[in-house]
């Protein structure tokens, strides 16, 4: 591979879901070195957060920290995977919804039950997603007010910040 | 006369890209007595895949040897036995590194380390300075590591000391880290009253146009502008920050490290290393004012 924005990407995201974590891990740091080459793979990314595999995990991580926002059309997915019950897995989909802005509006209503989330760093990132949702976020008034009340100052800050940027 | 010397040294001391492109010896390679090197450098995820990978160990640890004090960001590893590993081989030519690092950090499961790399010959730790920058508000991710320095080029009493503050932003958070580092620079800077120079290093996610909540910094600059540091050479993310006239042992001197072309490796393999460019910029060794004398007695590293 002498040309990262030649690497096959397809190839590597079926590579993800081979039985062997040797390769799967192979294949998150392939994506991961990959760059924005691997926008594509930004859903299958989030879906490795879940990986029982260490390396699999942190290659899928380090990928999404630089990918930007996710392709067009995936937000309905992100959506579901938001919900997922692997806080890793959560954490990023909430975080590519947040990217989108105002595209994933769609997202609001789910972002708005992850604000209750037992895990702290899913919370706080789906106050910060509604933050960028601009008013579609308004759907999630209710659950944003009582966010602000946090006694995390983070969660609070978020949600006051999310309930400005939606006018609510 | 300190300044008169400083001036004198910066016009003889031979210029630090040609001591970069140097390779290393069978030995360590003669460093000048008159510039400590200090560094920043990004090592994504550094952990066993990468300590694995013969050639790309290789490279890094020649990279440390570059220089008198590197700040890593980005250790990502369950084992603890990664950097001490690594500062092994980093000596396997008779070098004498020793390291510091600092707790895993981060809000999810996916957690990051900071550590300094230092070259024992020339500078030493203040032990007691070890720690992570309190963080009661959770404005900062991946909170910085601090530790103070000091060189051993020069006699104790008039011995550089600075403080190194270690970052890495959180990449979807950048202007608000930013805004919460400004006041984490000036807290620093009141932390010691025998300590005036502070210096923020590390990957800020950010390059100068973005650094306005710095500018209320009196006297603040930095050293890496209008030029890339990450290895596919397309953003400017990794800096060191300093303010005069305080640190007037900057000697204007910086750079980045090039993995492609100080290595003569190609993209991919650069990449395998890290999606960074290690940068760095050069001081005077020797402090600009008298009241600079401290103790630094050894104590125990403790880490809030």
């Amino acid at each position: 591979m002498s040309d990262p924005a030649a690497t096959d990407i397809h190839g590597l995201i079926e590579q993800l879901g081979s039985g062997d974590a040797g390769r799967r891990a192979e294949a998150a740091e392939q994506l991961c070195r990959a760059g924005s080459a691997a926008h594509e793979a930004s859903v299958p990314l989030v879906v490795a957060c879940g990986d029982g595999d260490d390396r699999v995990r942190e290659w899928a991580v380090a990928a999404l920290e630089e990918l930007g926002p996710p392709p067009g059309g995936s937000n309905s997915t992100l959506a579901d995977l938001a919900a997922s019950s692997h806080p890793l897995v959560a954490y990023w989909a909430i975080t590519l919804l947040g990217r989108s802005g105002q595209d994933a509006a769609v997202a609001a209503p789910v972002l708005a039950t992850c604000l209750e989330a037992a895990d702290l760093s899913v919370a706080q990132r789906a106050a910060w997603a509604l933050g960028k949702l601009g008013p579609a976020a308004a759907v999630a008034r209710d659950a944003l007010t009582k966010a602000a009340t946090s006694a995390d100052p983070r969660l609070a800050r978020l949600a006051e910040q999310a309930l400005d940027s939606a006018g609510a | 006369m300190v300044r008169a010397l400083l001036a004198a040294c910066v016009a003889l001391w031979c210029a630090p890209a040609a001591l970069l492109a140097q390779q290393p010896a069978a030995g360590p390679a003669a460093k000048p007595w008159d510039a400590l090197l200090i560094a920043s450098f990004n090592i994504q995820v550094f952990g066993e895949s990468k300590m694995s990978k013969q050639h790309v160990v290789e490279v890094l640890t020649r990279v440390v040897r570059k220089f008198d004090v590197v700040a890593i960001q980005e250790v990502r590893a369950k084992s603890d036995e990664i950097i001490p590993s690594f500062v092994r081989a980093v000596n396997a030519d008779g070098s004498r590194y020793h390291y510091v690092i600092g707790p895993r950090e981060g809000r999810t499961v996916s957690k990051e380390q900071y550590a300094f790399i230092y070259d024992t010959n020339r500078v030493e730790v203040d032990a007691s300075s070890l720690g992570v920058v309190p963080n009661p508000q959770d404005k900062l991710h991946r909170p910085p590591m601090h530790v103070r320095f000091r060189t051993r080029v020069t006699p104790a009493d008039q011995a550089f000391t600075f403080w190194l503050v270690d970052i890495h932003t959180d990449p979807d958070e950048v202007p608000q880290e930013l805004e919460a580092l400004t006041g984490v620079f000036q807290s620093m800077q009141a932390l010691r009253p025998d300590e005036d120079d502070v210096i923020l290093l590390g990957d800020l996610n950010a390059g100068p146009p973005e650094f306005s909540s710095f500018k209320r910094i009196p006297g603040i600059g930095w050293a890496v502008s209008g030029t890339t540091t990450n290895t596919r050479r397309s953003k400017t993310y990794d800096n060191l920050v300093f303010a005069q006239p305080a640190t007037a042992e900057y000697l204007g001197k910086w750079g980045v490290l090039d993995l492609q072309s100080t290595f003569g490796i190609p993209l991919d393999t650069a990449l395998e290393v890290s999606d960074h460019n290690p940068v760095w910029a050069a001081f005077y060794p020797a402090e600009t004012r008298s009241s600079a004398a401290v103790n630094m007695a050894g104590q125990p590293p403790v880490v809030r």
